[in-house]
């Protein structure tokens, strides 16, 4: 652990809901790492809480939510080897701290562009807004430079009519680059990406993330992505963690969990999708059921509704997590036996 | 825009002169006779009712008239009552300053607490604040203004003696501030508590807008958050129906002027309106459909203004 450059260390993150005087627990003993350059993946069925669990890392959450963990450290190495350490979990939500850490050390690039941006203002004013923020005394003629070098580099034609422009002017996948903008124009390290082509037809969301996946290799940024399209996965991610209703499931890098898939789960997600090339008449399959209600769950494995394999001993108490290889991890008691690591 | 400006007064115009006709048949229509009116019971013999009718052309065809009237109008002449022998410009639009008096107020006090308070309930969501707007809104959304007018009669001046019941003008001189306040306590709580919910709906709907949330994400402080994009976004609702309750700067209120015995044009009309006068009710309402047309485009420059969407589409 010690040449890697960790920068971000989420430990046993909880997040709950109050609602109508009910304590509903959304995220459960979310523990996750991200090295420096990486791209890290998160993937699962909707309302599975990968956005909720990015969204208590950067403390964007509505006010009813109760946010607890061991610790979210965020380690910026951006001027020396040695790195500057920042508790994420003991700062206030939109404190100074936080605010001081969004946009130019981690920022994010949200699902739907065609609601991401103000519609009143013109999207050249709402790049530089962030970067106005935090370089207090850069004019607002330099700062539209810079957001128009930035157009540029993201490959948006004419970028000195683009920031004139209002967004309703704007196609789709224009609009997601406006967005990726508003987050690189402090030039961040941690770029957090929650759907970022959902909302984007195909050809579209290809260039996004080509030029997300450029990004992060270029300048050497690490990235989150959230999706449930496991194509994005295969080609943008280095580290996969598969959640179900608020736990994490399966965590490993992208050859272990697409080679050894060991949870049912991520089973059954995978062959749900299909892959191009792989077998001559190869039958997708569904996963029976939906996800239960976060308020009804009971004690064990949250997916033993669903599972095939289930047996007695999944519906008690707390499942753990076993390493089946180095760096491998799957809360499945199927694969007891393994050292348990969570 | 100049061209969808200039396209907009025309078809304000069209729709006051369509409006006006409606309104003249209708007040035609109603089968009151102005000039038995006129002669009263004791002079009325149908040979005078004929000569009188004879002298104010109301046996020429009903499209005469209507045109015949417009040209009065035209020429500053809009008509006289026939029952109380006022001619309208006396009666009614001498009365305007007393029924601006309290609207103005009753106006302005109403939109600055009214979006002041709608505003902070919609920061500090379920806090004191917010349920006492919440509440106030209700209150004033469920009571009709008269009957909150006779609540404030019956606990400022009645139980407690501090302020007039009625009147503009103190009986015995002095300052006229004690006259104003009930009145325009009346009108103005129930227009404060609907501007209170809807600047606090609007804004907490606007709050939940995914760009809220990347405003956010960029680290600009709070207030920030809450001036330049959620409050900037809740302006155009707010705006329409803060232009809409310009009517009563001109319209007044019937009810809280009959209450309070106050001089206005609410007080003429509803005279005019029990001795069928119909030159008086037909002006006055001519005049609430030019200020209501007025409005509506006022609302749409203001909004396309507030919204590139709407200045600069087709």
């Amino acid at each position: 652990m010690e040449d890697k450059k960790i920068i971000l260390d989420v430990k046993n993150l909880n997040t709950s809901f109050k609602s109508d005087g009910q304590v509903i627990k959304i995220i459960k003993d979310v523990s996750f790492q991200l090295e420096k350059g990486r791209s890290l993946a998160i993937v699962g069925e909707s309302g599975c809480g990968k956005s909720v669990t990015v969204h208590s890392v950067t403390r964007l959450m509505a006010k009813n939510a109760i946010i607890n963990s061991d610790h979210v450290i965020y380690r910026s190495y951006r001027n020396s080897e040695e790195p500057k350490e920042y508790r994420i979990d003991k700062m206030s939500n939109y404190g100074k701290e936080m605010r001081s850490l969004r946009g130019p050390e981690i920022s994010m690039v949200f699902q739907d562009p065609m609601a991401s941006l103000n519609p009143v203002y013109r999207v050249g004013d709402q790049i530089i807004e962030g970067l106005l923020e935090h370089n207090k005394s850069m004019s607002k003629k330099e700062a539209m430079e810079k957001a128009i070098d930035m157009l540029k580099k993201l490959g948006i034609p004419a970028p000195e009519q683009r920031v004139k422009d209002y967004p309703y002017q704007l196609s789709g996948g224009m609009k997601q680059r406006i967005v990726i903008a508003i987050a690189m124009i402090n030039d961040p390290e941690l770029i957090i990406a929650d759907e970022p082509t959902t909302a984007l037809d195909v050809t579209i969301q290809a260039q996004i993330m080509e030029l997300m996946k450029k990004l992060q290799t270029d300048y050497n940024k690490s990235i989150i992505l959230i999706t449930h399209n496991m194509g994005l996965v295969t080609e943008m991610a280095d580290d996969v963690i598969v959640m179900y209703m608020g736990r994490i499931v399966e965590k490993g890098s992208l050859r272990q969990i697409f080679s050894n898939p060991s949870h049912p789960y991520t089973k059954m997600l995978l062959s749900s999708v299909p892959v191009l090339g792989l077998e001559q008449g190869q039958k997708l399959t569904t996963i029976p059921g939906s996800t239960p209600n976060p308020a009804d769950l009971k004690e064990g494995c949250e997916f033993a509704g669903r599972c095939p394999f289930c047996t007695d001993a999944c519906l008690k108490g707390k499942i753990p997590g076993f390493e089946i290889e180095e760096g491998h991890m799957v809360r499945c008691l199927r694969c007891a036996g393994h050292k348990e690591v969570d | 825009m100049a061209k969808y400006i200039v396209r907009r007064l025309i078809t304000m115009v069209i729709m006051v002169f369509v409006i006006s006709l409606v309104i003249f048949i209708a007040l035609q229509s109603t089968g009151v006779d102005p000039v038995g009116q006129m002669l009263g019971v004791d002079n009325y013999t149908k040979e005078a009712a004929e000569e009188m009718r004879e002298k104010l052309g109301l046996n020429d065809p009903i499209i005469v008239q209507f045109f015949r009237w417009w040209g009065n109008i035209f020429k500053g002449e809009y008509g006289k009552s026939i029952a109380l022998g006022y001619t309208v410009k006396d009666g009614l639009i001498a009365k305007w300053p007393a029924t601006l008096e309290i609207t103005l107020y009753a106006l302005l006090i109403s939109t600055v607490i009214g979006l002041l308070i709608g505003m902070l309930s919609a920061f500090w969501q379920n806090s004191i604040i917010d349920y006492l707007g919440r509440g106030i809104a209700v209150l004033g959304n469920s009571m009709p203004e008269y009957f909150f007018a006779l609540i404030l009669i019956q606990i400022f001046s009645i139980k407690l003696g501090l302020l007039p019941s009625a009147g503009r003008i103190p009986a015995g001189g002095g300052s006229r501030l004690p006259n104003l306040i009930l009145p325009v306590c009346a009108l103005a709580i129930p227009l404060c508590g609907n501007l209170m919910r809807y600047t606090r709906n609007t804004m907490l709907d606007v709050a939940n807008q995914e760009y809220v949330k990347l405003a956010r994400s960029k680290g600009i402080p709070e207030w920030k958050v809450y001036i330049k994009h959620i409050f900037r976004n809740s302006m155009r609702p707010v705006i329409t129906i803060l232009l809409f309750r310009l009517t009563i700067l001109i319209g007044g209120s019937v009810a809280v002027e009959t209450v309070f015995a106050w001089p206005g044009v609410g007080q003429v009309l509803t005279k005019a309106i029990t001795a069928s006068d119909y030159w008086v009710v037909m002006f006055y309402t001519l005049f609430m459909a030019i200020m209501m047309l007025s409005i509506s485009f006022l609302i749409d420059l203001i909004g396309a203004l507030l919204d590139p969407r709407v200045r600069l589409g087709k």
